[in-house]
């Protein structure tokens, strides 16, 4: 059986179409994280950088708007604090005061060299550093706390439950802004860049590292299941057409081996015949020599004669013979309540493909009724008037063609009906269409309506055909009801 | 012609009153009938040198007509065989012609059909074994012919004269005139055309 042997091939191929699904989903979902990620950290960086260009240009504000003369006003540190929180405090040295700590002198000495704002001093363990801003006559410094210098308003990620880790970097020394997870997966996302503001040279450091847990399983389990049911749907449809194929294959061969025991049947009818009318022919034949012989030979012609009568008788004894074999004694022996509803749809599901080819759909009636018949002479018989119907449709344009079944009960007997839209019948070929070897088409035996008519009258019925009142053939077959128990 | 002379037709059919009728009517009009209810006794036992035709039924138990053709036509047998059958096919009878059937008959059979058919192949049978016994007479006495006389015969029959011979084998037109005269006595021919007629392709078979 050739589906048998396709189903481990069916198997593997469904395995590496779940597998490269799978695959290709997981990718899709790392793509889509790390285009996430690269996303946030984009915008992170966006957003450090220009909070420390807003530092840059608040420093470069102290140094423009100071006062002309020293100690005029206060040291303008709380009122910035209260406008900038991450400025915690602003110092300002004049030419007596010296910074407190050598890195804030080199912070001046460089704002001094690139007329803007430095580095005084960086301390990322606790979170600070100082920016230095050189002037005159005072210069500022700026102490800025990185906490508060972190816009978590606009952050892109929560930051107690992002897998991102977010880092500033600047000498060796780390400030974790944003922890994230730290575990060590398959797959790792890396940003390092620069703050844009040349004052604060700052590394903002992203990384994200992504697991099998992150993957995106539960799609990948139903894009699994997803395969495995489309190819068990593909199978089991596969199965079904191979089955209906070797039904009909079945059905064919039967139908010919059917016409093979009567070609077979015709052959040895033909040969049993054709002996005695042979001898008929040539001993009459002879006789007529004999008689009309000068002088006629009348023993002889007599015992020709006789010869005669005797090939004759067996002639006739072989047609009483025929007869006996083609007579079915059987089917009145199988008679059984039948519904004459399935008896149809089982011959019309035989029919199927022939009804598909032409684009006719039969319309059948609904309701249930139950005769007195043998299966399978009823089907034989239902499927004959239906193959008719449809050679019958064949003959006329497609739109035009139509088939309706119906059954109903009249009196005693339920009463089958086939009608086609077909051309009808012929008056002059109408009473004989029973007849045995009377057919019009070419190639047919003209057993068909004959045998469906012997089989009506074994069950007990009948089949008749006229034409309908409209256009087309209308056949009838009637027979009784069965006895409701 | 006496009656042992007269054409025996061999009737081969498994149905006796089929042979019986067939007999009665082929023996309306003066022929012979042997009847045979088997191929097999026909072949074991029918005399190969006589006169006369074949009818044999194409359907027969135990060996097919054609079958029972093909041994004949392989054996040799001259006589013309007409198949008899039920239900001839188209390939059934080309098949009988291909293997050599003389006539392919239908039952039940027409008796003027049946009578011609055995009539025309009786008299042809007679025409061949005419035809093969003055082959057989013609290549005796060509046998008993000198390897000289052959050489005056063979250009008698090229078309040359007397003199044309006598210069071609270098001898006098005289001693080719009395090779010419044993050459008809020996091959006891009348004229010279039917001389020609008669022994101008063996000349070509033994060239």
């Amino acid at each position: 059986m050739p589906h048998h042997r396709a189903t481990p091939a069916v198997a593997l191929a469904g395995l590496v179409i779940a597998i490269a699904g799978c695959v290709t989903l997981a990718r899709l979902e790392l793509n889509h994280l790390r285009d996430g990620f690269e996303t946030d950290a984009r915008i992170i960086h966006r957003l450090l950088s220009q909070r420390t260009a807003q530092q840059d240009a608040v420093m470069a504000m102290l140094a423009l708007l100071q006062p002309a003369t020293q100690g005029a006003a206060a040291p303008p540190g709380p009122r910035i604090s209260a406008v900038y929180p991450q400025i915690l405090e602003v110092r300002q040295r004049d030419d007596n005061n010296p910074w407190p700590d050598a890195a804030m002198q080199a912070g001046e000495d460089e704002s001094r060299r690139s007329h803007r704002a430095a580095i005084g001093g960086v301390d990322f363990a606790s979170g600070r550093y100082q920016l230095v801003q050189a002037a005159a006559p005072a210069s500022y410094a700026a102490q800025i706390d990185l906490r508060s210098m972190v816009p978590w308003e606009e952050w892109p990620m929560q930051p107690e439950a992002s897998p991102v880790r977010v880092t500033l970097e600047y000498h060796g020394q780390h400030y974790v802004v944003q922890a994230g997870h730290d575990r060590v997966g398959q797959w790792q996302f890396d940003f390092r860049k620069r703050l844009a503001a040349d004052s604060q040279p700052f590394d903002v450091v992203a990384v994200r590292s992504v697991g099998w847990t992150d993957l995106p399983w539960l799609k990948m389990l139903g894009w699994t299941l997803l395969t495995g049911a489309a190819l068990a749907a593909l199978h089991a449809l596969e199965r079904q057409r191979t089955e209906r194929r070797r039904a009909e294959e079945l059905l064919r061969l039967g139908q010919v081996a059917r016409l093979n025991t009567l070609g077979e049947l015709a052959a040895g009818v033909a040969h049993e015949l054709n002996q005695p009318l042979t001898a008929i022919l040539a001993s009459t034949q002879a006789a007529s020599r004999l008689l009309n012989d000068e002088p006629p030979d009348l023993a002889t012609a007599r015992d020709a004669m006789v010869r005669t009568v005797e090939q004759a008788r067996r002639a006739a004894a072989v047609v009483g013979r025929m007869r006996r074999v083609v007579e079915r004694p059987d089917v009145a022996t199988r008679l059984q309540p039948v519904n004459l509803q399935e008896a149809v749809r089982n011959a019309l599901y035989l029919l199927e493909p022939e009804c598909a080819r032409l684009g006719v759909r039969p319309a059948v009636m609904d309701g249930t009724v139950v005769v007195q018949a043998d299966p399978v002479a009823l089907e034989q018989i239902i499927h004959n008037l239906l193959a008719n119907a449809l050679q019958a449709l064949a003959q006329v344009p497609a739109r035009e063609r139509a088939l309706s079944i119906a059954m109903q009960p009249e009196g005693a007997h339920g009463v089958l009906t086939v009608c086609d839209s077909g051309t009808g019948i012929p008056a002059d070929v109408l009473p004989r269409i029973f007849e045995p070897f009377f057919t019009t088409r070419s190639g047919g035996l003209g057993l068909g309506l004959s045998l469906c008519e012997s089989l009506a009258a074994d069950m007990n019925g009948t089949l008749t055909a006229t034409n309908a009142a409209q256009r087309g053939a209308l056949f009838r077959l009637s027979l009784p009801l069965a006895k409701t128990p | 012609m006496s009656p042992s002379l007269s054409p025996l037709i061999h009737l081969i059919d498994d149905d006796a009153a089929v042979r019986d009728s067939l007999a009665l009517l082929i023996g309306t009009v003066g022929l012979r009938v042997q009847q045979w209810g088997s191929p097999q006794d026909f072949m074991a036992q029918f005399d190969r040198a006589g006169i006369g035709a074949i009818v044999l039924d194409v359907r027969m138990p135990g060996s097919s007509g054609l079958t029972v053709l093909d041994r004949l036509i392989a054996e040799g047998v001259d006589q013309p065989v007409i198949m008899l059958t039920g239900h001839g096919t188209v390939d059934m009878c080309r098949r009988a012609f291909k293997a050599g059937a003389a006539e392919f008959l239908e039952k039940p059979v027409d008796d003027q059909v049946l009578l011609d058919a055995l009539q025309s192949a009786v008299q042809r049978h007679v025409g061949s074994r005419q035809r093969n016994r003055e082959d057989r007479d013609a290549r005796e006495r060509y046998a008993q012919l000198s390897v000289r006389e052959r050489e005056v015969l063979g250009l008698i029959v090229a078309g040359l004269t007397n003199k044309e011979i006598g210069r071609a084998l270098d001898v006098s037109p005289r001693t080719v005139e009395t090779h010419r005269a044993n050459l008809f006595t020996k091959l006891d021919a009348e004229s010279l055309a039917q001389l020609i007629r008669r022994y101008a392709a063996l000349v070509e078979d033994t060239a």
